[in-house]
């Protein structure tokens, strides 16, 4: 189901590290170049075809960031983790963000995820209400965590 | 529809897997450095394999031209003179620039300023190596002898044997001066090879299909390895850093996206690839499309200096901004329209397709004097790469065309005027690449 005829779904590539600066400075006021610079990097590294971005005409509108891996938690079976997305503030609510989980969801189970995990922190619900509308649930997993 | 998809793993027959990697040890000699520290520079990432990928589940009906929908080929022999004859072609040029690029890469590595942008370089390297080897794996898994009279040992050694200066595409015949090539090369050259992975992704010949996709995954890094360098060293010029200049990238990007356009083929071309079904879009098509992206990689890196500058600005002015000066021709904030990064108009410096050796400049001006053009080249290419054979054949070539003795067509086809000092000539007695299976084997 996608948003729009004109919005197109494709693989994360480095042409859309500039859009992506900006659509998180949008979200989060803060203008970041060299933190995208690396995660898209990392990204690129690791599997371009599993994240992926929201494009019209040649202009990023979303993004989400994942990729599939084996032995976290001690969980051997491959599964897909979503760890970063952003949908343009002036543009959500256009049905971008299902557009792309649901793209993702589809590349990871190509690639042998037989789930798909993300973590959301506990006091942004609208991202969690987000993903409960893309169908996932919260999972019976406490994370425990230590200031050093 | 969703099935996972699978990779099916290989290696070439063993002398021809030894071949390679005596290639490696040659022309690659850090390969071992980069396997040794491979977790230091890429934690948890999959180190690399010498093998071939094949990609099973996809599309197996032709995808464009005439025979759209019918079973595509699963065997050189079952393809027609013409198709095989196109696809022979193409897979040799495409080896050719995999060994090739490693064989610039290599001159300059060393200098790199920083060990991460080293090592991404070093790991693209070995990328190209697997590439090569993916290539040769098509030559070698099928039996190409309706298509060609060499045996297949013969094609692998003339491949092996190409070196800068006899490789099938210009850009591969140019030697790197400094570092700032490495990575302008990987920003522009190999995204052309973006854009012919992805059309050869919907090849007729499916093995050509099959083989696609890592390679693609591969080359997104690549493009990253040139991209992300460049939006450094425009951060650091912002700074007022004295290593890598805007003027310098300048110079690298004009020196090398004339060679990029020219890897699509003639503008006029590429009709007969779709017929047969072996790529989607013509030659114009797709080097319209790269042309455009080259030009968004260029505008990003404007903005991400222009930021540097002048970074009190908000998004939104900046965005301003930049349009004022690029656009506008203002000058803001000290930054003036010519210091900007921009992308050289299309005919600029060209030998090859339909604006071949017509004398244009970076801004599409036309010149109808050659020592004026000539003195405008030199004013807009890297200083050292005014000494190479590659620019002075150039020249030489447009005097000629110029004063009529050379058609623009005919210099075309001499350019670059080759130097072939390597064994390319397949029965050549010196060493080679290729041993005989039956050799006994060195202990
Ligand atoms: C969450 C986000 C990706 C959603 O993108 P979007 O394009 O607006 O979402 P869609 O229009 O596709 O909505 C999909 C579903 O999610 C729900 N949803 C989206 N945003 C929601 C919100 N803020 N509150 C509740 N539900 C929400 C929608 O109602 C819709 O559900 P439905 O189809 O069942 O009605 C986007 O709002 C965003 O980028 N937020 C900021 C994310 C962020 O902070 N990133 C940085 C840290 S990772
Ligand atoms: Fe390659
Ligand atoms: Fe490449």
């Amino acid at each position: 189901m996608v948003a729009r005829e004109d919005i197109r779904i494709r693989s994360l590539s480095e042409i859309d590290i500039g859009d992506i600066v900006e659509i998180d400075e949008k979200i989060g006021g803060e203008y970041r170049p060299q933190v995208w610079e690396r995660r898209i990097g990392y990204y690129l590294r690791r599997d371009p075809e599993v994240s992926v971005v929201a494009v019209e005409g040649d202009r990023v509108l979303g993004f989400m960031l994942g990729e599939v891996r084996s032995g976290e938690f001690g969980l051997e079976e491959p599964a897909g983790w979503v760890e970063v997305l952003g949908v343009d503030p002036d543009c959500q609510g256009r049905s971008i963000g299902r557009a792309l989980g649901e793209a993702m969801l589809l590349r990871m189970k190509k690639r042998g995820a037989a789930t798909v995990r993300t973590l959301v922190e506990e006091p942004m619900e609208d991202l969690g209400r987000f993903f409960v509308s893309l169908g996932f649930s919260p999972a019976p997993l406490v994370a425990y965590v230590r200031e050093l | 529809m969703s099935m996972p998809t699978t990779t099916e793993t290989s290696t070439l027959p063993k002398n021809f897997h030894d071949a390679v990697v005596r290639w490696k040890d040659t022309y690659l000699s850090d390969f071992d450095f980069l396997i040794e520290n491979w977790d230091q520079h890429f934690p948890n990432e999959p180190q690399l394999e010498l093998c071939a990928y094949r990609e099973k589940g996809m599309c197996d009906r032709i995808e464009c031209g005439e025979q759209v929908g019918d079973p595509k080929f699963l065997r050189a022999g079952d393809l027609d003179a013409k198709r095989g004859h196109q696809l022979l072609g193409a897979i040799r040029a495409q080896a050719s620039t995999e060994f090739g690029s490693i064989q610039q890469h290599r001159l300059t590595l060393a200098r790199a300023p920083d060990e991460q942008d080293q090592m991404w370089v070093l790991r693209m390297m070995a990328e190209e190596l697997r590439h090569g080897y993916q290539m040769l794996h098509l030559l070698l898994d099928d039996d190409w002898s309706s298509v060609s009279e060499l045996s297949s040992a013969d094609m692998v050694e003339e491949i092996l044997s190409m070196t800068t200066g006899s490789h099938v595409l210009g850009a591969f015949n140019i030697d790197f001066d400094s570092f700032v090539d490495n990575v302008v090369f990987c920003a522009l050259i190999d995204r052309v090879g973006k854009y012919q992975l992805a059309m050869q992704k919907q090849s007729a010949y499916l093995p050509m299909a099959e083989s696609m996709p890592q390679m693609l995954r591969e080359e997104a890094f690549h493009l990253a390895t040139g991209v992300v360098p460049m939006r450094k060293w425009v951060t650091q010029a912002a700074a007022g850093e004295v290593y890598v200049t805007l003027g310098s990238l300048q110079k690298a990007i004009n020196k090398w996206l004339p060679r990029g356009l020219e890897m699509f083929g003639d503008e006029r071309g590429g009709g007969t690839n779709v017929r047969l079904g072996l790529k989607p879009q013509k030659n114009r098509e797709a080097q319209e499309l790269y042309y455009k992206e080259v030009a968004k990689v260029v505008a990003d890196l404007n903005m991400r200096y222009l930021r540097a500058r002048l970074p009190d600005l908000s998004l939104a002015q900046a965005k301003k901004t930049l349009a004022r000066i690029v656009e506008g021709g203002e000058v803001v904030g000290g930054i003036a329209p010519e210091r900007l990064l921009r992308a050289p108009h299309a005919h600029f410096f060209r030998r090859r397709g339909e604006p071949a050796f017509e004398m244009v400049g970076v801004d599409g001006e036309e010149f109808t004097d050659v020592d004026e053009y000539s003195r405008h080249l030199s004013q807009h290419l890297p200083e050292s790469y005014l000494a190479s054979r590659d620019f002075r054949s150039f020249l030489e070539l447009l005097r000629q065309v110029d004063v009529g003795d050379v058609a623009a067509a005919e210099a075309s086809r001499q350019a670059p005027s080759l130097r072939r000092v390597g064994g390319t000539c397949p029965c050549s007695k010196s060493v080679r690449w290729v041993v005989e299976a039956t050799a006994p084997a060195v202990i």
